[in-house]
């Protein structure tokens, strides 16, 4: 691994630390019905985006987290494929927090983009 | 890598299980739990393809036990830093560590453990006295074996139940799942698990122990924050009384004679003798919450050894 690999998967694994909570719980926001980690985990990968498809097992326990902190309701059924899966859904205080980070998300990434672009030299 | 690629589900989190070695073995439990869910979901939906084919291709997408364990470590420690509320920084003075108990929401909701526990410990005292003799009484019977195998199962349920409760109140960290067992093995083969596990028999102990612990619990919490806020009123009763206070009746026997036979130039003693006692009585729950967290911990988590 040569060393801008290695500082490119640092660089990702720090972003994605900070980003893969805003993107759960925007997952849940945007879904009519619960979903388990899997069918989020496939829906990520559909974005083909190197950070946000990497790594799936990483999700699951920021889904606990999330769920833990009371960002999340989750409820288990029972499967015939394996162990009984978790279905989570976004609470109200799930959906006020998940406004406030997208703000915060926005004009975070539009200061970032203008730095990037030299516009305050 | 060291270890060879896994080619089933089984060995894959036997896998995971060993690169989890030393961690909090409830997060490995919960780490095996998410493993198996997941691969098994990704199965399902490509029936058809080979459970060797199939590991081989999640290998870049869940990622290898090693990278798994590696992000299950991580995330632990981020998530406790950004989620959890932050412990508060012990206090310099010893004055301050001692009233500072008063902030610690630790020590209320320990507090009330202790006062549920006996109800709890009262439930699973009785649960395992019931279910152990019935499973013993009836097993020359054919219907001893589902009876003896519901209690069995029921014990795993209230396990979890338990840990749920322990990590809530007193802050311990227990599973969030139950524990993994291996659906390759066959049915038979399972029950014999269920049986030689000694986790199981660990949890049964835990069980018979909380109504002792629970009564001990309950005792030292209702009387000690009684008696502690007698203590702070008395004064204030003195002050509305006055000196017609005829006294408290039950069935005719008077309760409360003599209950200023120590003289008012006492009082201010007995309340801060009241108030310094409620303090000592939130420090007291605090330390029983973290014994009993550690009980619990012992008896109701499997260590990571244990091959199922």
């Amino acid at each position: 691994m040569t060393d801008t690999e290695l500082h490119l998967r640092k660089f990702q694994k720090e972003l994605s630390a900070g980003t893969v909570s805003l993107v759960l719980l925007s997952v849940l926001g945007h879904s009519s019905r619960p979903l388990y980690g899997y069918q989020i985990a496939k829906q990520l990968q559909q974005t083909q985006d190197a950070l946000l498809s990497s790594k799936q097992s990483a999700l699951y326990p920021v889904l606990r987290n999330l769920h833990a902190a009371g960002l999340l309701d989750s409820l288990v059924e029972p499967s015939v494929d394996g162990p009984p899966r978790r279905y989570y859904t976004i609470t109200a205080m799930g959906r006020e927090v998940l406004r406030s980070w997208t703000d915060t998300w926005s004009s975070a990434r539009d200061s970032v983009d203008a730095i990037l672009e030299g516009k305050f030299q | 890598m060291s270890t060879a690629p896994p080619t089933t589900i089984a060995a894959y989190l036997d896998q995971l299980r060993e690169a989890l070695k030393g961690a909090d073995p409830a997060l490995i439990q919960d780490a095996l739990y998410d493993a198996e869910e997941h691969l098994r979901s990704e199965l399902a939906e490509n029936r058809g393809i080979s459970e060797a084919d199939l590991l081989a291709r999640m290998a870049t997408t869940y990622g290898v036990p090693e990278e798994v364990a590696e992000i299950y470590r991580d995330k632990e420690i981020q998530i406790t830093r950004a989620l959890r509320t932050p412990p508060r920084k012990p206090a310099q003075s010893m004055l301050g560590s001692f009233f500072g108990v008063i902030a610690d929401p630790r020590a209320y909701a320990s507090l009330f453990y202790m006062a549920l526990s006996l109800a709890t410990g009262i439930f699973y005292f009785t649960f395992v006295a019931v279910g152990l003799s019935l499973s013993a009484g009836l097993a020359i019977l054919i219907i001893g074996i589902p009876v003896a195998l519901l209690f069995l199962g029921l014990v795993r349920v209230l396990s979890l139940v338990e840990g749920r409760i322990v990590e809530v109140m007193l802050g311990e960290r227990m599973p969030r799942r139950p524990a993994y067992a291996n659906a390759a093995n066959g049915f038979w083969a399972r029950i014999g698990n269920l049986i030689t596990d000694p986790y199981t028999w660990t949890t049964m102990l835990y069980f018979i122990m909380m109504l002792p612990l629970g009564i001990i619990y309950f005792t030292v919490a209702v009387t000690g924050l009684s008696v502690f806020a007698a203590f702070v009123a008395a004064p204030f009763v003195r002050m509305v009384d006055g000196s017609n206070f005829s006294g408290l009746f039950i069935d005719g026997i008077e309760v409360t004679s003599n209950w200023n036979f120590l003289g008012d130039a006492w009082l201010p003693l007995i309340f801060a003798t009241g108030v310094v006692g409620l303090f000592v009585m939130l420090h007291v729950a605090r330390g029983v919450g973290y014994l009993h967290g550690q009980i619990a911990k012992v008896l109701l988590v499997r260590s990571t050894a244990g091959n199922l």
